[in-house]
């Protein structure tokens, strides 16, 4: 008997997983990286698929009549071993392909994989919220991390051993591998730089605008109109004006400083980092305790003393939060930036938009994405690090 | 030590502080306190110069305040407010120790002078040095804020409010200790209030301002016999007689050997010890008040047993820091004509009756001005005798345990 409310979320991901293995194509077999192919259904992938997938509905239907945590427990595994399970099925229906296929032909993700694997995901995210509940706090990162560790652990497998090496975006990768790793620095490298640039830049604005009622708006207002300008558009604005500097003092192209490139690239995206570094920075000192600051000015700390010891101590959980915003923003903002010629993983995407080769497309944006949460997952992590004990929610 | 000549506080058109002088002896509670607005805070905090002057000159201990640099000035006086205003991110033993960080003590000093502030604001150390101000009650948020101004031992205390934020049942628990503590540390007080009955209570001297204008500067003995004007007159309230009552500690005028039994001796010394007396506090092997046997309630062939009945010290006692004002109407609430004063820790340390409540309200009437405190213990040493004996008013109605 259902005695407890089924979760809406899990079953969503779970219904969304079971309908696309059923209707839509797992893989395509084209006779080139570029040209249209015939879609493969699942049905073709043979059985390996059908275990995880049984196992999953079983236990999105058994974890309905389980505790909350034990709940979080079973949908995360489910959606895991969902996910390790169409990694494993993709990589054999694809090798299945290619036996008969000449070796210029490529198996293309289908759109069934896709639908599938953000089913799984779902599965196990809602899993993994639960995990997060109140009430399994106490069992600590460590059960928790078995999950996405379990995950990567699949992938690799079925990269390594399971046949997914064989499919259109491992060959795009095979032909680049020598630009991919170099792309990969150059993206971490140019928004890191600029993160720590909008950092460097941010905070001091923030805290001027924390005292300063007119730099406030100024800065608040600035930084909010910068924020709305397409990106492409400011890279397109700087290249004028950085192209002039550079003709007219030889020394700035000697330092790197051109029209195009990494300069503009770099200064476009400090300046989308500055916004919610500045405005986190400024609501975080805006929200201490007035109190507070009474008490600490009144003890004899000096202006000094009370920003460090005490409003930026307090205020850092939201600063961080602030740059946690702003590193996922310029990951994805970074790829842009390939079209002024900052080499990056968005060169792939724009040379596969180019040559229409879907899979070229992914080998960029798939990283991006992979970059995008890493920084995510990370940044929380290190905020929920260092936010002072005693102002940690219980 | 603390002089103010001809202060002056403007705000554009509005004055907040009118050519205010005022003196502060060493070693005295100086009360601010009047109608909000009346510029009390202001006042207190041109002294540690959160606020400066429009004119007029402030010296402390002989030197002039606007010449000191303002964080060292600050540093030298310790500063408590309503608000209390821990730092969330630091524990308690790090809040009390912020003045001695910034005057550069070592490590060590500095836990053991967090350790012993605790000690004498009556927290347990070991129990809340790690704690964070948001595992506080309200009550031990004060007492850290307390502890956290006397932290660098500073000559000067300014107090703006310090136990406004917390229940009366508390807050005048908070006055005792202070009371206690000043007795024993001598600091010269600042200390602003909107509360009459506890500026009387820890004044030395009380300063009545209105408008930012000084009214009356009197002991409060003078302020609630000769108040100036109508102002003052109003603002002490019409029961002053009652008031002074404030002024006295139930250590001062309790019998210290009320009648009491131990409660595992038995039925029959209780029994005896009530025939004596007609009523007796019963104490556990410590000392500590459990209950009490009222003879009226033994009638109609109850056992001892069903005839005592149990305390809870927090309910039916008060502390020796406690006011006779406290204790009266404690008294009053429980229907009782007596009290019994119990220490911290619980043990019955006396009684206070109301035949001692009336005795020092005459006494103080007729020797206005002088401290009733030392007139009460003559009073009270006197008074050991029959009329001592507790009689429970509402006890008197239930004589049978039908």
């Amino acid at each position: 008997m259902l005695t407890r409310s089924p979760d809406r979320v899990a079953l969503t991901g779970a219904v969304l997983a079971l309908v696309s293995a059923l209707m839509l194509p797992a893989g395509t077999l084209r006779p080139n990286r570029l040209a249209q192919g015939d879609p493969h259904s699942w049905l073709a992938a043979g059985a390996i698929l059908a275990v995880p997938m049984l196992a999953l509905l079983l236990a999105v239907f058994a974890s309905f009549l389980c505790s909350r945590s034990l709940r979080g427990h079973v949908l995360s595994s489910a959606g895991v071993l969902l996910i390790g399970g169409i990694a494993l099925s993709l990589g054999a229906l694809s090798e299945s392909l290619m036996v008969d296929a000449p070796s210029i032909a490529r198996v293309s993700i289908g759109s069934g994989t896709w639908l599938m694997l953000a089913g799984a995901a779902i599965v196990a995210f809602s899993g993994w919220q639960a995990l997060m509940g109140k009430e399994s706090a106490s069992q600590g990162t460590h059960v928790r991390m078995v999950y996405p560790l379990a995950t990567a652990a699949f992938l690799f497998a079925a990269v390594a051993f399971g046949g997914l090496d064989t499919i259109s975006l491992a060959a795009e990768y095979g032909i680049r591998t020598a630009v991919f790793w170099p792309s990969v620095i150059a993206h971490l490298r140019l928004a890191g730089v600029s993160l720590v640039l909008g950092l460097a830049m941010g905070v001091p604005l923030g805290i001027i605008a924390a005292r300063d009622a007119r730099i406030r708006r100024v800065a608040l207002g600035v930084t909010g109109i910068i924020q709305t300008i397409p990106s492409l558009a400011m890279l397109g604005l700087l290249i004028a004006p950085l192209a002039a500097l550079s003709a007219a003092y030889p020394v700035l192209r000697q330092l790197g400083i051109r029209g195009i490139g990494e300069t503009p690239a770099m200064i476009a995206l400090t300046l989308y980092a500055l916004l919610p570094i500045v405005r986190n920075t400024y609501v975080g000192l805006a929200e201490v305790d007035p109190a507070v600051v009474d008490a600490g000015r009144g003890m004899g700390m000096s202006r000094g003393q009370l920003l460090w010891r005490v409003e930026m101590p307090l205020a850092l959980p939201l600063v961080l939060e602030g740059v946690r915003a702003g590193a996922v923003l310029l990951v994805g903002i970074t790829a842009v930036t390939a079209l002024v010629g900052a080499r990056n993983l968005g060169s792939f995407i724009f040379e596969g938009l180019g040559q229409a080769a879907p899979d070229l497309i992914l080998l960029g944006a798939l990283p991006i994405i992979v970059l995008a949460i890493v920084a995510d997952v990370g940044l929380s992590f290190i905020a929920d690090a260092v936010t002072p004990k005693g102002v940690r929610a219980a | 030590m603390i002089h103010l000549d001809g202060v002056t506080k403007r705000y554009g058109d509005t004055v907040a502080v009118d050519d205010l002088t005022l003196d502060v002896a060493e070693g005295e509670v100086c009360v601010l306190i009047g109608p909000s607005g009346c510029g009390k805070t202001t006042t207190l905090r041109m002294i540690n110069r959160l606020i400066t002057p429009t004119s007029g000159r402030i010296m402390i201990n002989g030197q002039d305040a606007s010449e000191l640099k303002a964080e060292e000035l600050r540093r030298s006086l310790g500063y408590a407010i309503q608000s209390v205003g821990l730092f969330p991110h630091l524990d308690v033993a790090a809040n009390i120790a912020v003045v001695p960080r910034l005057l550069g003590w070592d490590k060590p000093r500095l836990r053991g002078r967090a350790r012993e502030l605790l000690e004498l604001v009556g927290l347990e150390p070991e129990q809340y040095m790690g704690k964070y101000p948001r595992q506080l009650s309200g009550g031990e948020a004060q007492r850290i804020g307390v502890a956290r101004a006397l932290a660098a031992d500073p000559p000067v205390l300014l107090m703006d409010e310090p136990f406004g934020a917390v229940d009366p049942l508390n807050r005048g628990r908070l006055q005792g200790e202070f009371a206690r503590i000043q007795r024993d540390l001598h600091k010269t007080v600042v200390f602003v209030t909107h509360d009459i009955d506890e500026a009387i209570r820890l004044a030395d001297r009380i300063a009545i301002m209105r408008d930012g204008r000084l009214v009356q500067y009197d002991t409060p003995e003078t302020i609630l016999d000769n108040p100036v004007d109508h102002f003052v007159r109003d603002f002490v309230g019409s029961d002053r007689a009652l008031k002074r009552l404030v002024r006295v500690p139930v250590r001062d005028v309790m019998d210290t050997a009320p009648p009491v039994a131990r409660r595992s001796a038995g039925a029959k010394e209780m029994l005896a010890e009530v025939g004596r007396t007609r009523f007796v506090y019963l104490v556990d092997e410590q000392g500590r008040l459990t209950g009490w046997l009222d003879r009226a309630q033994l009638k109609g062939g109850c056992t001892v047993e069903d005839a005592l009945s149990d305390a809870d010290p927090a309910q039916v006692a008060v502390r020796p820091d406690a006011s006779l004002k406290e204790a009266l109407s404690r008294m009053l609430g429980l229907g009782f004509r007596s009290i019994a004063v119990v220490e911290s820790d619980g043990r019955l340390v006396g009684q206070v009756t109301l035949g001692s409540v009336e005795g020092a309200m005459t006494e103080s009437d007729e020797h206005q001005g002088a401290r009733p405190a030392e007139h009460m213990a003559e009073y009270s040493a006197e008074d050991t005798s029959d009329d001592s004996v507790l009689e429970s008013i509402a006890s008197d109605d239930q004589g049978d345990c039908t």
